[in-house]
């Protein structure tokens, strides 16, 4: 079921941001995993998927997280998520101890700090440390991504 | 002159009717010809006179006893003959023939004049007779053969053999005792006369007014008479009783010939035998007067009879048997004819039928195209309407659609009910403007972009901003009034905005009211597009109902007074089932006959968890899954279950679903039923979940992490394997009371 989640994509410099809001179960998890994974450019090197605004998560979900770093690996890309604490499926995902084989962060990077870091050059960085969003950040969309949402299920 | 003469002719010696001789065309006027001209008269006249004396002359010829005794007096046939073909009026040549013929026999000449007054009193009679009966002279009916032999022979001769036997009498030439042998002679040699020598003459003008005979029939006439004179003569002269072998010959006659055939060979024989009977030849030799006279006469008689009858009963078949071939062929003409009337009636008939379908079929055509646009849009509007709303444990839902019975009026309403995640519930009636087809298309798009904007933004008022903008943009913009309403069935609060559509009901125990709140103009018909939202918690117990407006307008009733009336119906049903309530207001507000306008309505009521347990059953599909979890977490939340706990017990129910979903049935072709159940006493949760498939070990679902789960985030995990299917009890302490 489709309906159940929402996906939302973005991408800064060699970062892809990746939003995924409402439930991921055996219904849909896989697909949309594989979906994400279709998507990612090549020269992307880091893909952050974002779970602060995902409200459910089974093993069915775990199972296609670890499906997709391999995929990503295989392809020398690194995949990080986002779980913050207090969400409902912290638990879980301690309890498959994910963090042991994907890196698991408690908020969103810093996206603008990462761009700024992913389109220095290596050997020149200290000299480019102000060009954020000229080049590669064409949205500027970027305060929606913090705001979670769901605030509807709330009694 | 016709009349001047039959005038005339009244005055004869008989009482006579008019012959008309001249009558050209009297059915009773046996003449040969009519137009006979003076000349012509007196030469038939004098040839009747002529062929009377020699007639005479043969008959005395013939005579047994000197001149006394004559068996056959030819001259009587000769007269009755002649007054048949040429009418009485010809009876002056009988009169001096018989006087001729008289005169020199007779004792004195008054005796003389008298019997020839006899002698032509008796054909005149004889003729008179045979007029009255309808006598036809071609001897061709049984009835002629009749009159003949009785009135024209045996009956009329009384009159000549009287007058002539009292004359004998009183000239003395014959004694008192004499006279009835006399009489008795004279009788029979003038019948005798008749029956021979007047079927002979008159079967001579048949030569020429009937069909003539081929050469064929000549030669066998020919034959005939040859062998039935040889046979004659052969008795005669033999003196062999021969004489029968005659009658097969007359039948022979007759049956080929007819009367030409038979009345010759009838006279021949006759004549023959008389003639041998005169000279007192063969069978006849040596016999007395009487013995002659009885021999004779019987076989005259049975010659004459026997060909006459035999004749006419021929004649008469032959024409019964043309006048049959006559019909039958004409009846064939007249079915012939009829049949030929009826297949050009039938043509005729065929061709208007034909003109008339055809010009049915022109009629109806615009009627069909209007017919097939109103069954277009309906199916259109039919399949594109949810064929099934979504299973959502704790709500029920009833919805239908009856299109307009008129031709063009149907399409634009619709409905529809979104599960949206979070176990929201978004439900949405409206009615696009105008009707037919365009109006169905529009209704299929502002009903897809709605649940599209719905699943991104359940808000109603940006669902409600995206329709604007869809149907703004839309080549003919269309106005479409639309209530989009999302429903948490955790809090039972329902959040809405309406454009421009009436307002939905809600109401519960006999109280109802409808939700006016966030009321905008119709989408597509303002420039800006700004839409409110309202909110509302139900209370436990109600009943929520869309509609379009084709439920309450009614021509001549206002929309209050229908919007009143709806409350009133819809407080007034007893039952708690949404279907029965839909049903019910169908059946209130609509007429069968005659659906103005279509109608949609759309009802849904929370159902309160019974006794505080929650008893799901779903089919074990993926896309219940989530169904599952609204249901739990919403028991959970009314259980005042803290909101960390719900989450892992979500989790872990949701993991022993999985498994159901996954494996129970997967050896089945059909899906078999998940059931979730959960109890809770105090603060002692046990969910179970239970299927009627076969377990099969969780191998290769994220490395077996489902048991674990559950393992993990529940006290205590029982799994159960029966023949039956499988039984998982979770079961663990909850928080209860602390808000989440």
């Amino acid at each position: 079921m489709s309906d159940l989640a929402r996906v939302d994509t973005r991408r800064a410099g060699t970062t892809q941001l990746v939003r995924i809001t409402g439930e991921l179960d055996l219904s849909n998890a896989r697909e949309l995993t594989d979906a994400v994974g279709h998507a990612v450019p090549d020269d992307v090197t880091l893909v952050v998927v974002d779970l602060s605004g995902t409200t459910y998560l089974d093993s069915g979900g775990i199972a296609a997280f670890f499906r997709l770093s391999q995929r990503l690996r295989d392809r020398r890309q690194d995949l990080r998520l986002v779980v913050p604490d207090a969400s409902p499926i912290r638990a879980v995902v301690e309890l498959t101890r994910l963090s042991q084989v994907i890196p698991v962060d408690q908020s969103a990077p810093d996206l603008s700090g990462q761009m700024a870091y992913a389109a220095l050059p290596p050997d020149s960085a200290p000299d480019r440390s102000q060009p954020p969003a000229t080049t590669d950040a064409p949205d500027p969309g970027a305060p929606d991504m913090s705001d979670p949402e769901g605030d509807q299920r709330n009694g | 002159m016709t009349t001047g003469v039959g005038a005339v002719e009244t005055s004869g010696p008989a009482p006579l009717p008019s012959s008309g001789t001249q009558d050209p065309d009297g059915r009773d006027t046996p003449d040969i010809s009519p137009a006979a001209t003076p000349t012509r008269r007196l030469v038939r006249l004098a040839a009747i006179a002529v062929a009377y004396y020699l007639g005479a002359r043969l008959g005395l010829s013939l005579s047994l006893v000197g001149n006394d005794v004559t068996p056959l007096w030819p001259p009587t046939g000769v007269a009755v003959a002649a007054l048949i073909v040429f009418g009485r009026s010809y009876w002056p040549a009988v009169a001096v023939a018989a006087l001729a013929v008289n005169l020199p026999i007779s004792a004195n000449p008054l005796a003389a004049v008298v019997t020839a007054v006899g002698n032509t009193l008796a054909p005149v009679v004889a003729v008179t007779f045979l007029r009255r009966v309808g006598f036809r002279r071609e001897l061709d009916r049984q009835s002629d053969a009749i009159a003949i032999v009785f009135l024209g022979a045996l009956a009329s001769m009384l009159v000549s053999a009287t007058i002539g036997a009292v004359t004998l009498l009183a000239s003395g030439s014959i004694t008192t005792g004499q006279l009835p042998a006399a009489w008795a002679v004279w009788w029979t040699g003038d019948a005798m006369g008749v029956l021979t020598v007047a079927p002979f003459l008159l079967c001579l003008p048949l030569f020429w007014e009937q069909r003539r005979w081929p050469l064929r029939l000549w030669l066998e006439a020919l034959a005939i008479l040859v062998v039935a004179s040889l046979v004659v003569a052969a008795a005669v002269t033999t003196g062999l009783h021969i004489f029968f072998l005659t009658l097969p010959l007359l039948g022979w006659a007759a049956w080929r010939l007819q009367l030409r055939g038979a009345a010759p060979a009838a006279l021949i024989a006759t004549l023959l035998a008389t003639a041998a009977a005169a000279r007192q030849r063969g069978p006849f030799e040596g016999k007395t007067l009487l013995e002659q006279m009885v021999t004779l006469q019987a076989f005259n008689a049975c010659v004459a009879l026997t060909s006459f009858f035999l004749a006419a009963l021929v004649s008469e078949r032959m024409q019964t048997a043309a006048a049959l071939t006559a019909a039958a062929s004409e009846l064939e003409r007249r079915v012939e004819q009829r049949t030929a009337q009826l297949s050009a009636a039938n043509t005729r008939l065929v061709q208007e039928i034909q003109e008339r379908s055809e010009a049915q079929e022109q009629l109806s055509h615009e009627e069909a195209r209007a017919q097939r646009e109103h069954q277009i849009a309906e199916t259109l509007q039919r399949s594109l309407l949810p064929d099934r709303l979504p299973d959502v444990p704790g709500v029920a839902l009833a919805a239908r659609y009856v299109p307009a019975t008129a031709d063009v009026q149907v399409g634009g309403d619709w409905y529809d009910v979104v599960q949206l995640p979070g176990g929201l519930i978004g439900l949405a009636i409206g009615d696009v403007a105008g009707h037919g087809l365009n109006a169905a298309a529009t209704m299929v798009q502002v009903r897809m972009a709605l649940r599209a904007y719905a699943l991104q933004d359940p808000s109603p008022p940006a669902v409600m901003r995206g329709v604007h903008q869809l149907v703004a943009q839309l080549p003919v913009p269309e106005m479409v009034t639309l209530i989009y309403l999302v429903f948490d069935p955790a809090t039972r609060r329902i959040r809405w905005t309406n454009a421009g559509h009436p307002p939905a009901l809600a109401f519960a125990d006999g109280q109802g009211a409808f939700l006016e709140g966030a009321l905008s103009p119709p989408v597509g018909v303002t420039v800006d597009g700004s839409f409110t939202e309202a909110s509302e918690v139900l209370p436990p117990g109600v009943t929520l109902l869309l509609y379009t407006d084709g439920l309450v307008e009614r021509r001549g009733v206002s929309l209050t007074a229908g919007l009143a009336r709806l409350d009133r119906e819809a407080c007034a049903v007893p039952d708690d089932d949404v279907e029965a309530l839909c049903e019910r207001l169908l059946d209130t507000f609509l007429d069968e006959e005659h659906i103005e306008d279509d109608v949609a309505i759309l009802a849904m009521r929370p159902v309160p968890s019974v006794d505080g347990e929650l008893d799901v059953r779903l089919p074990a599909e993926a896309r219940n899954l989530v169904q599952v979890r609204s249901a739990l977490r919403r028991w959970l939340k009314e259980a005042a279950v803290s909101e960390p706990d719900v989450n892992e017990v979500l989790v872990a129910c949701g993991e022993a679903c999985a498994n159901v979903v996954q494996h129970a049935y997967s050896d089945q072709e059909s899906v078999g039923e998940l059931v979730v159940e959960a109890r809770l006493d105090g603060d002692d949760l046990v969910v179970r979940v239970r299927d009627h498939g076969h377990w099969r070990p969780a191998a290769d679902r994220g490395g077996g992490w489902g048991l674990h789960l559950m393992r993990a985030l529940m006290d205590d995990v029982d799994v159960e394997h029966t023949p039956a299917g499988t039984d998982v009890r979770l079961h663990r302490r909850v928080h209860v009371g602390v808000e989440a």
